[in-house]
């Protein structure tokens, strides 16, 4: 099981056109990542570490090549089939955390359950266990603007771990954090991938934070570097 | 959490805004619940059972024509014809006014008692006045504003007729749709023109609903190639031969409630591009958590439909209230009588708002449909 | 120290898509506003366009208008012989005795029946109004049973063509010609014979007299000397002073402009406030830069009312021009508009008038409307503190 990959990237090609110019993001990127693995993306900015990230996690598509996650090629889902595919399977954390001011903490962490058929009670259920897993099992009645930036990323943490996805994708998770909140962050999402069995794929460009990772991959000009 | 406290928390996030769209929206309804029944009060006179069973008899040529008072042996004769008596409107000017919202006419009082069956005496006596030459029988409207009571003196000045008119009031009537009139004696009119031998019209009451074509058809035919031809009419078609000659102003309400309605469609689309655009990054956060464009749509839908509702609940019911609880005809000097607000003009209203709730929605669907997650994700603001 | 122009005529435009429909909505507002004012001018204006001011116009004392009133033939002979009126190459006075009658007429189109309003004028009666000229046909010949109607009422009434016929009780009037009467009140009338006119319906008085004094001090001896006659007790004005007075049709619309002027610049004051708060909100930053940069509170206030007020000049001129589009495509294609004159309940024949000093009028309401949708809004830039402007994201 272990040994299975969860991720196969083969020949990932992404291409933008800004203006005038196509802009090659990813050049026939080719990867594997296997469960309970936490692969940190570096490089540059515009290497491509974003976008592979993007591609993953299914919000962004490739111009050529495949991408697999769990033996399910996600450049073949249709728009819908691929918001229920990112509902089951993927949780979110981005750099500036993008919770809902107006909602609590519990409540943020409960919204990818609303499109489930889980029932109140059980919902409530899994937002506890998520937020105790942060760590934040007292702050669920807090709104985001009365809480700090590391208790917000963990709020956006819970949030992604709540639908109990395979795969955690992160962009920048430390981005906006000081010091001490930045290695919590980190802590968390390490001990995931050893407690939990979850795969976490991290992009950053701090070589602190990409010490908590198990393997580092690092891009350039779209290209994985050795 | 549900769907619908998400819906309504975030329609609320920005309390200003929402305030802003909710009272445009109201101030826009009631504008337009307004306008209709302004039309509605122009265009469509008041109906009464017994106004169907009247009909009035003009000089053909017009209105301001005399008939010959002759004439009433005639008119009497005819078959299905219950009561008749002249009924000439004197145009005159209460006191000091210039412009006098309520109507006197000069009617034959003891014919007169059989026209309007369905005024009740309110105070004075109708035999009183049949009595009193110098009397007037006059409206509780015109009474209560006036602040008049019975024995008092009402003058007018004469502005058709070259005569003023001095008037006791010995009885009040009400329970007509339009209790305002001063009816006083012919006799009078007749003896300060110096018996000139005319009346204005002629006001006839019909047996039945059935009859009054005919009736109407033996009275043109009655008077047809004499010095004076006639035309007959019932009291509504009379009426609405009134209000046509108001010209275009049913059409210069129209076109202005048409403006109001697309400056209210232009308000709360901005508005809500203005929500929506304000949110594009959540969205797309909303998208990457796997949520689709149908129920991100929704999520827009129900905002601006709700706000649109909302507003138009405001909007409508204030305008009702203001309307039916103001004393209109006070404060238009008579101009607006009734401005009854109906349940089919507020119910257009509400549909115009519906609509406009669904119509704002689409723009900022469509722009959220079309914005990638990692476009969205991007935006800044 | 203020901010450049520059700075805001740019973010307007730049931000045109959010603007637009504030814009837009502002603009229809004042297109509203401007029209309806436009219209009662028109009104006022046929009246107030009405008269020459050499003229003196007679009617019976406590009258208020032509319709109402009753002169007999002696006091019509008595004023004939007035001294100080002028006369004609014949030497016989400048003078018409007139009966004003209501003739109800089918409308074109089948729209039912309006009362229009017949004139009978004596010999003078054209000679004293220049402004009314023939445009087509022949003036009546006196005696005979023929009309002239101005020519913009024949354009609602069926059978005003020439040849046509006017109903008039068991007679018939043959329309021989049409006038234009340059946008007066005799655009709204008929014209015909005054005694024929007597004739057929059955009058023995005449409805007024209008006369023209050698000079203006001959006219001001003649109105005094007319009104303090209390024998004749009749009433002598200038023409177009009574003309001037006869302006009550115009009240309703007016009423109507300024509730809706009213009613609708509220919507659009709060259109612009929204649009102005947002702006706000997406400039947090930008305002902080400022107000590092060294832009006083002030500054910013009053950025913001200027941007504000562009904006809804933006649509103001819109508006304006919108209303004067309207109001060229009703002159050139001839579209005339009528209404009940309260007073004879005849139809008044009228157009709109959009001028130059409404569409400014338009255009200040519109900024007013800026201003006031821009104020709370520039105070609330004005507050923001400079570090948490920096801060937000």
């Amino acid at each position: 099981m272990a040994a299975e990959p969860i991720v196969v990237v083969r020949d990932l090609s992404k291409i933008y056109r800004q203006g005038d110019i196509n802009v090659v993001a990813l050049d026939h990127v080719s990867l594997d990542i296997t469960a309970g693995e936490f692969v940190v993306l570096m490089g540059p900015s515009g290497s491509g570490k974003s976008t592979l990230l993007h591609i993953i996690a299914g919000i962004d598509r490739p111009t050529s090549g495949s991408a697999k996650v769990q033996g399910i090629d996600i450049a073949q889902l249709d728009e819908s089939q691929l918001a229920d595919w990112r509902n089951q399977n993927v949780g979110f954390v981005f750099q500036s955390f993008n919770l809902i001011p107006v909602l609590t903490a519990a409540e943020n962490v409960e919204l990818p359950l609303l499109l489930t058929d889980l029932n109140g009670r059980e919902r409530r259920k899994q937002v506890q266990t998520a937020l105790e897993l942060v760590g934040l099992a007292d702050r669920g009645h807090h709104r985001p603007d009365q809480m700090s930036g590391g208790q917000q990323q963990r709020v956006a943490i819970a949030r992604a771990l709540v639908t109990d996805p395979a795969l955690i994708v992160a962009d920048e998770p430390t981005g906006n954090l000081d010091a001490k909140s930045a290695g919590d962050v980190l802590a968390i999402l390490r001990s995931l991938t050893l407690t939990a069995g979850k795969t976490v794929v991290m992009v950053t460009h701090d070589p602190k934070s990409a010490a908590y990772g198990s393997r580092s991959l690092h891009l350039e000009k779209g290209e994985i570097a050795a | 959490m549900t769907f619908a406290s998400f819906i309504a928390k975030n329609a609320l996030r920005n309390k200003r805004r929402a305030l802003l769209t909710v009272v445009s929206v109201a101030v826009s309804c009631g504008l337009l619940v307004t306008l209709l029944t302004l039309q509605r009060e122009l265009t469509v006179p008041p109906e009464s059972e017994a106004a169907s069973l009247r009909v009035i008899a003009r000089n053909k040529v017009s209105l301001a024509q005399p008939l010959p008072a002759k004439q009433l042996s005639v008119v009497e004769k005819i078959p299905g014809v219950v009561a008749v008596s002249p009924f000439t409107y004197f145009g005159g000017n209460f006191r000091d006014e210039t412009v006098t919202s309520f109507a006197q006419f000069a009617v034959d009082p003891a014919r007169f008692r059989d026209l309007i069956v369905e005024g009740k005496i309110a105070d004075g006596s109708y035999d009183d006045f049949i009595k009193d030459r110098t009397s007037c029988f006059v409206g509780a409207d015109t009474m209560k504003r006036y602040g008049l009571k019975i024995g008092d003196k009402m003058r007018f000045t004469g502005t058709f007729y070259p005569v003023d008119l001095d008037l006791k009031i010995l009885a009040v009537f009400q329970g007509t749709v339009d209790d305002r009139g001063v009816f006083f004696h012919h006799k009078l009119l007749d003896e300060l023109m110096g018996n000139p031998g005319t009346v204005g019209t002629w006001y006839l009451r019909v047996a039945s609903a059935d009859v009054a074509n005919d009736v109407i058809a033996r009275v043109d035919k009655a008077f047809e190639n004499s010095s004076a031809e006639v035309r007959a009419e019932t009291e509504r078609a009379f009426q609405m031969g009134f209000i046509s000659m108001l010209g275009n102003v049913k059409m210069l309400i129209g076109s202005i409630s048409a403006v109001v309605v697309f400056t209210l469609v232009l308000v709360t689309v901005s508005t809500m591009s203005m929500a929506i655009r304000e949110r594009f990054r959540e969205l797309a956060v909303l998208k990457a958590l796997g949520f689709k464009r149908t129920e991100l749509f929704g999520f827009i839908l129900a905002e601006s439909f709700g706000l649109a509702a909302l507003g138009a609940w405001v909007g409508i019911g204030g305008s009702w209230a203001f309307w039916t609880l103001i004393d209109l005809q006070k404060l238009t000097n008579g101009f607006l009588l009734y401005f009854e607000v109906t349940p089919r003009i507020m119910a257009t209203g509400a549909t115009v708002a519906a609509l406009l709730g669904i119509v704002s929605a689409i723009g900022p669907a469509l722009a959220v449909a079309r914005t990638s997650v990692v476009e969205g994700l991007k935006t800044l603001d | 120290m203020a901010l450049p122009l520059r700075y805001n005529f740019r973010n307007v435009l730049v931000r045109w898509r959010t603007t637009l429909f504030t814009i837009l909505g502002i603009a229809a507002v004042v297109a509203v506003f401007v029209l309806l004012r436009g219209m009662a001018r028109g009104i006022e204006r046929s009246s107030g366009n009405t008269g020459d001011p050499r003229n003196i116009l007679v009617v019976r004392k406590g009258s208020q208008a032509e319709s109402g009133s009753l002169v007999t033939r002696e006091q019509f002979r008595t004023l004939q012989y007035l001294d100080g009126i002028a006369k004609d190459e014949r030497g016989e006075p400048v003078i018409s005795a007139e009966l004003v009658m209501i003739v109800s007429a089918p409308r074109r189109a089948g729209a039912g029946e309006a009362n229009t309003l017949l004139r009978g004028v004596t010999a003078g009666g054209m000679e004293l109004r220049p402004q009314v000229t023939l445009k087509e046909g022949r003036w009546f010949v006196p005696g005979k049973r023929e009309v002239v109607v101005a020519q913009r009422l024949a354009s609602r009434f069926a059978g005003f063509e020439i040849g046509g016929t006017i109903k008039a009780g068991p007679d018939r009037l043959t329309v021989v010609g049409h006038f234009d009467g340059t946008g007066s009140a005799f655009d709204s009338e008929a014209w015909m014979d005054a005694d024929e006119a007597r004739s057929i319906f059955d009058r023995d008085m005449y409805s007024s007299v209008l006369l023209r004094p050698r000079d203006e001090a001959a006219l001001t001896n003649l109105v005094a000397r007319i009104q303090a006659d209390k024998r004749l007790s009749l009433r002598a004005e200038r023409e177009v002073d009574y003309y001037s007075k006869q302006t009550m049709t115009a009240v309703p619309i007016k009423y109507l402009a300024g509730m809706l002027g009213v009613a609708m610049s509220i919507g659009a004051v709060f259109a612009a406030m929204n649009t102005m708060y947002a702006s706000v909100a997406a400039r947090t930053r930008e305002i902080g830069t400022l107000r590092v940069l060294g832009f006083s509170r002030a500054a910013i206030v009053v950025c913001f009312l200027v941007e504000g007020s562009f904006l809804a000049m933006l649509g103001g001129i819109l508006g304006s021009a919108l209303a004067w589009g309207v109001y060229a495509f009703v002159v050139v294609r001839g579209i005339n508009f009528g209404t009940m004159d309260f007073q004879s309940f005849a139809e008044t024949v009228f157009q709109f008038r959009v001028t130059p000093d409404l569409m400014l009028l338009g255009v200040l309401f519109s900024v007013a409307i800026g201003l006031a949708g821009s104020l709370f809004p520039a105070l609330r830039a004005a507050r923001l503190p400079v570090i948490s402007a920096l801060r937000s994201l």
